[in-house]
């Protein structure tokens, strides 16, 4: 069986309304923390939707579009940068499992 | 107040909607809110739904048609692997068959989805059909306290009150948190991430790969190469016409090892006998969710204080020392004593802590609590270098010169067990192993 790649696998879960680019995001990152004292940015290899990537000069950036709401990152974390809640289902953000 | 519910369900999720399902069946005036637009949509597990539990939610649920199970379980096995090979425990009996089953497969998108249309049924027929609810797409946003005392709850600007409420929101238990039973931030010491892809074949297919007949099913536990040194394990569950193939995999070991969850779960693909079993399969489903040790210190401090009952794994109730993960019969199991727990209340006029310690004993005296406390040294010993990686690989060796015939004289399996074993490890580390695998097991 030919392996998929993280976009690939992500492109199987059904999200609702993910481009709705207004909406608050769920989860705050304050990246002065990543970007200042954290000796390991682990949350860019823990984070199962690649939603943590660093850049070429080593910077952290968040993004929660591709969040699947598992909780990794709020355990992974432990310089407290990640303040973690789920999505607002008033607005109707986040994942419907398929099949869970 | 006529509006107040005598209990407030938070979390529509295995344990929710087993307290949810007793409240209805005991004539309780109740209200589970669950923040997915259904039971089920935010929910992910492997899944076996181990035990008998229930049948005493649903009886003779097996009837149905479609009862929103996969497959039962009647043949379990458990893998140790290394780079090339597998060597299996396998144990299958038709003993299982018999009805009640002792597990079935579910996914829980369906499963709970399913058991809370069961919910509304009870809710339906009991005196309160017309004040209980289940409501979907809210998100409780705090648990209201008055004097030490939870009155209820809010979500946005909204607020509903009751005299108790069941915090059954999962292994992600901010509102724990939020009533001081957990500390703010729980570190990632015992805790995993859980990853899996579905895949689809054409169910005759997939029933003749694994020999299955009717509804029957399969559960397969993996240890060793699957998950490249990181702790943790491998699962494999057949459903009706796809499997649930993941990794749970420590999120500590992954910070530290450098390991991301979803390159791991390509890595355990590639396994020879796991890429023989894929072949032709079609991904349908990728997902993620963390999921607890089993390591009673990242248990909450209390599950009950006054007017609330914490319930499932937002109490960290689960167990996986290897061969099975239990996570779904310990969320059901609590539920369903959280429910007993406040329809004493109820009865009572109490919702203290006088009263909602029950709750604490109740749990101390099930299987949950026994096995649990029982059972930790199996859970630390699961995730020691030795049993993730020494003894899958000296399994492994010993079984492939075991099984190897070859035109030459063959050495009694004596000393080619001695052999793999000063390959592998030391005679002594394997002494100490087995003295604390006897205690522990
Ligand atoms: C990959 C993986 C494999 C697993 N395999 C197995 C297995 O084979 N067998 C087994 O028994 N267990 C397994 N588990 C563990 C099992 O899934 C969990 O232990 C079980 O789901 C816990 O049930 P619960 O009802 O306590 O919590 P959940 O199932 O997590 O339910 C919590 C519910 O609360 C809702 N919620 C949370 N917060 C709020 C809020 N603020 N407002 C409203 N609603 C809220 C959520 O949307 C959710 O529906 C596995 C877990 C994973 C991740
Ligand atoms: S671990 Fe925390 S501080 Fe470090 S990069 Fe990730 S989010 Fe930032
Ligand atoms: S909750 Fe999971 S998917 Fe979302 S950002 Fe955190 S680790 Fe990534």
């Amino acid at each position: 069986m030919k392996l998929l790649k993280l976009t690939e696998r992500l492109g199987l879960v059904n999200y609702r309304n993910q481009s709705k680019s207004e909406i608050k995001p769920h989860i705050i990152v304050d990246t002065d923390i990543c970007n200042s004292g954290c000796p390991h940015k682990c949350t860019t290899w823990v984070c199962p939707a690649n939603c943590y990537t660093m850049d070429e000069e080593n910077k952290v950036h968040f993004q929660v579009e591709d969040c699947i709401e598992c909780g990794t990152c709020m355990y992974a974390c432990d310089q407290g940068a990640v303040d973690w809640n789920y999505p607002d289902p008033e607005i109707g953000r986040g994942v419907n499992w398929n099949f869970g | 107040m006529d509006d107040k519910f005598d209990c407030i369900v938070i979390g529509g999720g295995v344990a929710g909607l087993a307290a949810s399902m007793m409240l209805a069946k005991a004539n309780m005036k109740f209200l589970l809110i669950e923040r997915g637009e259904f039971a089920g949509a935010k929910n992910v597990s492997g899944g076996v739904l181990w035990g008998n539990d229930l049948a005493k939610l649903v009886p003779n649920y097996w009837e149905e048609e479609d009862g929103g199970w996969e497959r039962f379980i009647n043949h379990r096995r458990l893998t140790f692997m290394d780079e090339q090979s597998t060597f299996s425990l396998d144990f299958k009996s038709s003993h299982f068959n018999e009805k009640p089953y002792t597990g079935v497969v579910v996914l829980r998108s369906k499963f709970d989805n399913w058991l809370s249309g069961k919910v509304q049924e009870a809710i339906d027929a009991s005196d309160y059909a017309m004040d209980s609810f289940i409501a979907t797409n809210i998100k409780v946003d705090e648990v209201l306290m008055e004097n030490g005392k939870a009155v209820g709850i809010k979500t946005g600007e909204d607020e509903f009150h009751a005299d108790s409420v069941i915090i059954a929101e999962g292994v992600n238990n901010l509102l724990t948190r939020q009533v001081g039973l957990q500390d703010n931030y729980v570190p990632a010491d015992h805790m995993l991430t859980g990853i899996k892809e579905i895949i689809r074949f054409d169910q005759e297919v997939l029933e003749q790969k694994f020999q299955l007949n009717g509804l029957s099913g399969m559960s397969n536990e993996f240890v060793g190469w699957a998950t490249d040194g990181v702790e943790g394990g491998g699962f494999l569950y057949t459903n009706r016409d796809t499997i649930s193939l993941g990794l749970v995999v420590g999120i500590k070991d992954m910070r530290e090892k450098k390991r991301s969850p979803h390159d791991l779960l390509n890595h355990f693909k590639t396994h020879p006998t796991i890429a023989d079993i894929i072949k032709d399969g079609e991904i349908v489903e990728y997902s993620a969710h963390v999921v607890s040790s089993g390591d009673a210190r990242a248990m909450p401090k209390e599950l009950y204080k006054d007017g609330i009952l914490i319930a499932g794994e937002a109490a960290n109730l689960l167990m996986n020392a290897g061969k099975a993960i239990q996570g779904m019969d310990y969320a059901m199991r609590s539920g369903i004593l959280a429910a007993e727990t406040i329809i004493e209340a109820k009865e009572k006029g109490d919702f203290s802590s006088a009263t909602l310690k029950n709750y604490r004993a109740k749990l101390d005296q099930s299987y949950v609590m026994k096995d649990i406390n029982n059972f930790q040294d199996a859970v630390h010993l699961l995730h020691t270098e030795t049993m993730q990686k020494k003894v899958p690989n000296l399994v492994c060796d010993f079984g492939r010169q075991f099984f190897t015939i070859k035109n030459e004289p063959t050495p009694k399996s004596e000393k080619m067990l001695l052999g793999a074993i000063k390959r592998h490890a030391s005679l002594w580390e394997l002494l100490k192993l087995g003295f604390k695998a006897r205690k522990s097991l």
